[in-house]
């Protein structure tokens, strides 16, 4: 007991509690999330400030006579006349390993049932992204193990790739494929002791979303056993707009950590639409000059801001890398609205999803057209470069001919041949969700397709044809697919070896 | 109230004048007022309402509240106030006030400025820190 006594004594004795000087002010209306405050002349702009009862804010708006403050936590506790305090600090979240397999609200505070985070490290929400000197070209890829994309669309850690499609289009699920891909190759490699593997951490960030779509992402998750590589950050529809214009910046700063200590993260901000409607109502009630749509004059620097903090740097300043998915949703396909531009103007490319190749059955409904990486092929590892390289080609001249066959019954072989090839790379590239195909198994069933394997099959048992094959590789072959993932490419001897067992799965298939 | 940049801009310009030498002028202030009120411009409710706004923040900046939780005695009142006086300038007004809530100590406030020497204010930062 003495010994508890003792410790309180010490810690007492170890704190300074003279005179305070400090800059106050009172609060003079309040009310939608947000407060008007007369008084802090001290105060700086993004400086947290603190209410009585416990609550605090962030001085947005700084005026002549006048400080505007948008409130974090319990806003009913904020009454007029109320003395608000500066605290000389900006508003941070904990970040650290700490954070992984768990469900947090935009302060970083649990809204699972784990217990309290411990973490000792906190990263302020705003930070400026790293410059030119620090940041290193995008050149390792981010395997989301959707054949669509990693064969036409390459994403690299380090890269801003948008998501964008009207809604009910599967956004969120290239989202949470990717994510369980991640875990699946994470898990692989602490299993085969990989030490050159560079685990990838995800961040999984919902704006504005309904609580009932958080919570399946969540049981996805923890079903394939993706969680405990992953954070997610929840501002769910219900929660204040202030949480759900904050929370992708809480999310960015628990990724930079990953970046600063070496490591590798991707965050997910779905969506950015929410988030920039948040934002509107957060400056439309501190009486803000609206702009275009009612969107404050810098939405396209809160999304700016946001997204160039994703890079990948050099070692001596980490050598880690933040990549961000940021999902936009369209309104009936309308991508020149004005957050859509904003943010494809941003990102390094996007990945577009038509609702029409979605009720056609091609899921996932990525559009080739209009889908584009900026950073190419540079984020492919070499197998995959080697198959790959023609089938967007290939796609697009399908695409092509695809209207002009509908009329003609006469076609000459060529034509017939580019067709007959584009139906089928549209089957192969067809995929069940939460179903990631491995890298080496993506790099096999396209050779098959370069070298007509593929092209016997009927169309509507291509899917069947592709799966039998990977089944087959993956019982009968291991060896060869584990030398395609050690090579990271197809030399003669493996191509012949590729070969060689593709001729023994045809006499098997029927 | 919705101040548009002409009410603002006026009421500005008021204080601006109201001022002789760095001083509050209360000749000057009255005969503004009593010009405003004689003219009748548009608005000018709303301007006097601005001007009184701004008036009143400007004499908080200039003025002392000195809360203790104890009447303090007349040497060490008279002390504060010509420390306090030293550092804002001759014009500075001071009040005490007697609060037994603030449990010791003495608060001082000017402007926005808050010196808290309180046994409250450290309690509760204890209560923070632990």
């Amino acid at each position: 007991m003495s010994s508890i006594l003792e410790e309180i004594e010490t810690k007492i004795a170890g704190l300074k509690t003279s005179t305070t000087k400090s800059n106050v002010g009172v609060v003079r209306e309040t009310g939608d999330g947000v407060a008007r405050i007369e008084g802090l002349s001290d105060v700086m702009l993004n400086e947290m400030i603190e209410f009585p009862n416990g609550v605090f804010g962030l001085a947005l708006n700084l005026e002549e006579t006048e400080v505007g403050a948008i409130l974090l936590g319990e806003t009913t506790k904020v009454s007029e006349g109320d003395e608000v305090k500066t605290t000389g600090k900006l508003l941070q979240v904990p970040v650290g390993k700490a954070l992984l397999g768990r469900v947090v609200n935009t302060l970083g505070q649990p809204l699972d049932d784990k217990g309290p985070i411990k973490s000792e490290t906190f990263y302020p929400l705003e930070k400026i992204a790293p410059g030119v000197i620090k940041r290193l070209s995008v050149s390792q890829p981010v395997q989301t193990g959707i054949m669509a994309i990693d064969a036409m669309i390459p994403i690299g850690r380090g890269q801003r790739e948008l998501i964008i499609g009207d809604r009910a289009t599967g956004k969120s699920t290239i989202a949470i494929d990717t994510i369980i891909s991640q875990a699946r190759l994470n898990k692989a490699a602490e299993d085969d002791g990989d030490k050159n593997y560079r685990p990838l951490y995800c961040i999984y960030v919902a704006i504005g979303q309904k609580n009932s779509n958080v919570a399946r992402a969540l049981n996805v998750l923890e079903r394939e056993g993706a969680l405990p590589y992953t954070t997610i950050i929840s501002a769910p529809a219900s929660d204040t707009a202030t949480n759900q214009y904050l929370a992708p910046f809480a999310g960015a700063a628990m990724g930079e950590w990953f970046m600063d200590n070496g490591m590798d993260a991707l965050i997910i901000y779905d969506d950015l639409s929410k988030h920039a409607v948040a934002y509107r109502q957060v400056s439309l009630v501190l009486k803000r000059p609206s702009g275009r749509e009612a969107y404050p004059g810098d939405v396209f620097y809160l999304h700016s801001r946001l997204l160039e903090r994703s890079a990948r740097v050099k070692d001596e300043f980490g050598g880690g890398s933040v990549t961000a998915l940021p999902i936009i949703e369209t309104q009936a396909g309308d991508v020149s609205a004005y957050i859509p531009t904003n943010v494809i103007s941003i990102t390094d490319g996007q990945i577009y999803l038509e609702t029409d190749l979605f009720y056609q059955g091609v899921r996932p409904a990525i559009s080739v057209g209009l889908s584009v990486s900026r950073v190419g092929s540079a984020a492919q590892i070499k197998g995959i470069k080697q198959v790959a390289g023609k089938v967007k080609l290939d796609l697009a001249q399908f695409r092509e001919l695809a209207a002009f066959a509908q009329f003609g019954s006469d076609l000459d072989a060529a034509t017939k041949a580019r067709l007959d090839r584009g139906q089928r790379i549209v089957e192969l590239f067809k995929q069940k969700q939460y179903n990631p195909i491995p890298v080496e198994e993506q790099v096999a069933v396209m050779w098959a397709m370069q070298n007509g394997y593929v092209d016997p099959v009927p169309v509507d048992r291509v899917k069947e044809f592709q799966i039998k094959l990977q089944d087959w590789l993956q019982t009968r072959k291991e060896s060869l697919l584990r030398s395609i993932r050690e090579k990271k490419q197809l030399d003669q001897d493996l191509e012949g070896e590729l070969k060689a067992a593709l001729e023994e799965f045809k006499t098997t298939w029927q | 109230m919705k101040i548009n940049k002409e009410i603002r801009q006026i009421s500005r310009q008021m204080l601006r004048a109201s001022f002789t030498d760095g001083q509050f002028d209360r000749g000057k202030i009255a005969s503004l007022v009593q010009s405003l009120i004689s003219k009748k411009p548009r608005r000018y409710l709303d301007i006097l309402q601005n001007y009184k706004r701004l008036l009143r923040l400007e004499i908080e900046k200039r003025h002392a509240t000195i809360e203790s939780a104890s009447e303090l005695s007349p040497q060490t009142s008279s002390k504060v106030i010509t420390k306090l006086k030293k550092k804002y300038g001759n014009d500075l007004t001071a009040d005490f006030v007697v609060d037994p809530a603030l449990l010791g100590g003495v608060r001082v406030r000017v402007g926005s400025d808050v010196w808290d020497g309180t046994v409250r204010n450290r309690l509760q930062r204890l209560q923070q820190q632990l």
